[in-house]
């Protein structure tokens, strides 16, 4: 009898307990298949809360985070009225948004307008379940992470177009088209970059690429691979933003020309999910970010014995979450400090100088491990 | 815990469902139910997007099935190459079709005797393929356990030895490369065009 596992120290404890407690149950309907089954079930609620509370947790968070760092930005207070520092206006926020009335513009094809934001949402999910928080903190430890990771990318495109479209408005169906073309070219150089982290790394597990920078803070690939590695992880910086749709490449919202793009018709809870949908993403790629260049789950270790031995006692999980905030907190920064290019400008820049340099990057990167291995 | 509970034994059997492998047939049945739904409406549907939309739930739906067949690449490769594809047909359809939305577009072609005739052909083909295999579901799997992994993919893909793929793989990339090529230049702006946008400015 097949019955999928979850290994992990969690897992192992739900196996040992469900048989346990099913030893209370009336003896006739005790089987070691059921109890395998219980098992797996609960396993597989833990994780789909798990990831569920990272994502939908982290999205007030980040709203609030956004609004102060991009007040602090231009000079002014944001939010301060409710709670201590406005920190409950996001709540009050997310409570009007979800029982908003939800309506369809006439003419908008409505199978197409309320599957788009559904659609939208599955890369973010799919992709924080492969992202190892902790030593044993991994929901999906796949061995093909980083394939799957550029399988399902391809699922955002596909929402934001087919959002778009339905909506029966021009605005969005510009806007959508727009987001279109940005975001398959931008695809191609962020699957170079994590084709680069994985040549150097020398596997497409997450989980071992996590572990290949154990040592010091100098064996991060982003440090141990002397100038390449700072360069991909620029390089990782700006596809990523692009490719999230954020400032300055948001041309596909660009509320100046377009009133906001593709979800311009969208109210109520599908804006709520478009929204989510990009905050999570925004999560998803900085927890790439961490894996990939700045050691994960590690922590920063400089080599001395004695502070090194202090470091060690934080948690993986919270060295993670620090990392991950730090660079969320760099996409915000420059999300409020770069002017956003034209299309043309967007373009030229992916094409032009992006995609040479990402090869140019991958020759250089196979030379120096032949060189140096 | 239940004292006075003297429930009379029911006859449960130890597998809690009458299939031969438990989890796995589930999870086949319900993926070929979705493929299966998906697929009649890609071609039941009369909006030519919409079907779109369901060609690409079929075919995550096939991937699922070769993922369950434990052939992980295959399976992402199958995301990957579709989904990106059809999205691109997705763009192109927005960009080239007038009437989208109307319902006088319709996708329908009368061919009901030729439609027939072909399904029907396939099935035969099928039947005639499949039948005569002795003991589908209890085969032995003869491969190594990691045949269809990424590593050993990789290194059959560019084996020299007897069993790899080097020449086939330089071929096609070969091939790519002319293709990636052609595009630049049918794209790019002739002299002529250069020469005369600047007369314009």
């Amino acid at each position: 009898m097949f019955v999928p596992s979850i290994t992990n120290p969690i897992g192992d404890f739900v196996r040992d307990i469900v048989p346990r407690l099913a030893e209370y149950l009336p003896a006739s309907i005790q089987s070691d298949t059921l109890n395998s089954i219980v098992a797996f079930l609960v396993n597989a609620l833990i994780c789909v809360i798990a990831v569920c509370a990272v994502n939908i947790g982290s999205a007030p968070i980040l709203i609030y985070m956004e609004r102060k760092v991009c007040a602090h930005v231009q000079c002014r207070l944001g939010p301060m009225r409710l709670g201590w520092h406005g920190t409950i206006q996001t709540i009050a926020d997310v409570l009007k948004m979800l029982f908003k009335e939800v309506y369809a513009p006439s003419g908008a094809d409505k199978l197409m307008f309320y599957l788009a934001p559904l659609i939208v949402l599955i890369a973010p999910f799919i992709v924080c379940a492969l992202i190892p928080f902790g030593r044993n903190l991994v929901v999906a430890d796949v061995s093909m992470g980083i394939p799957l990771i550029i399988a399902v990318n391809g699922f955002g495109v596909l929402g934001i177009l087919l959002g778009g479209w339905s909506s029966n408005n021009k605005y969005s169906l510009l806007g959508a088209l727009r987001s279109g073309a940005q975001m398959i070219s931008y695809e191609i150089s962020f699957a170079m970059i994590l084709l680069f982290v994985v040549m150097i790394s020398g596997s497409t597990n997450l989980m071992s690429i996590t572990m290949g920078q154990e040592g010091t803070i100098l064996d991060w690939w982003i440090f141990k691979i002397p100038v390449l590695g700072f360069i991909a992880f620029i390089l990782f910086f700006i596809s990523s933003t692009a490719e999230m749709n954020r400032a300055p490449f948001d041309i596909a919202e660009a509320e100046q020309e377009l009133t906001g793009g593709y979800h311009t018709e969208y109210n109520g809870t599908p804006f709520a999910m478009f929204y989510l949908a990009e905050y999570i993403a925004l999560v998803t790629n900085s927890a790439l970010a961490v894996t990939c260049f700045l050691g994960g789950f590690l922590p920063p270790c400089i080599g001395i014995a004695a502070v090194d031995n202090y470091l060690n006692m934080v948690p993986g999980v919270i060295w993670f979450f620090a990392k991950v905030y730090f660079m969320i907190w760099c996409y915000m920064m420059v999300r409020w400090t770069f002017v956003r290019p034209r299309v043309d400008q967007l373009m030229d820049f992916e094409w032009k100088f992006l995609l040479p340099v990402n090869l140019v990057l991958l020759v250089a990167g196979a030379a120096y491990i032949v060189v140096f291995n | 815990m239940f004292p006075n509970l003297n429930i009379p034994s029911i006859p449960l059997p130890d597998m809690p469902f009458a299939f031969p492998l438990g989890g796995m047939d589930i999870a086949f049945y319900a993926v070929a139910i979705v493929m299966l739904v998906t697929a009649v409406f890609t071609v039941a549907v009369k909006n030519i997007l919409q079907s779109a939309v369901f060609l690409i739930f079929s075919f995550v739906a096939t991937a699922i099935l070769y993922m369950l067949l434990h052939a992980e690449f295959i399976a992402l490769a199958q995301v990957m190459v579709y989904v990106g594809g059809v999205v691109i047909f997705v763009v192109f359809t927005i960009l080239l079709t007038s009437h989208l939305g109307e319902d006088a577009f319709s996708t329908k072609i009368p061919r009901v005797f030729a439609a027939f005739a072909l399904s029907a052909s396939f099935v035969l083909v099928m039947v005639k393929c499949v039948l005569p295999t002795p003991e589908l579901s209890s085969g032995v799997v003869n491969s190594a356990a990691d045949y269809s992994s990424l590593e050993q993919f990789a290194l059959r893909l560019l084996g020299y030895d007897h069993s790899g793929f080097i020449i086939p793989f330089e071929v096609v990339s070969i091939l790519l490369l002319m293709t990636l090529i052609c595009a630049i230049t049918i794209a790019r702006k002739s002299k002529e065009d250069v020469a005369k946008e600047k007369e314009v400015k």
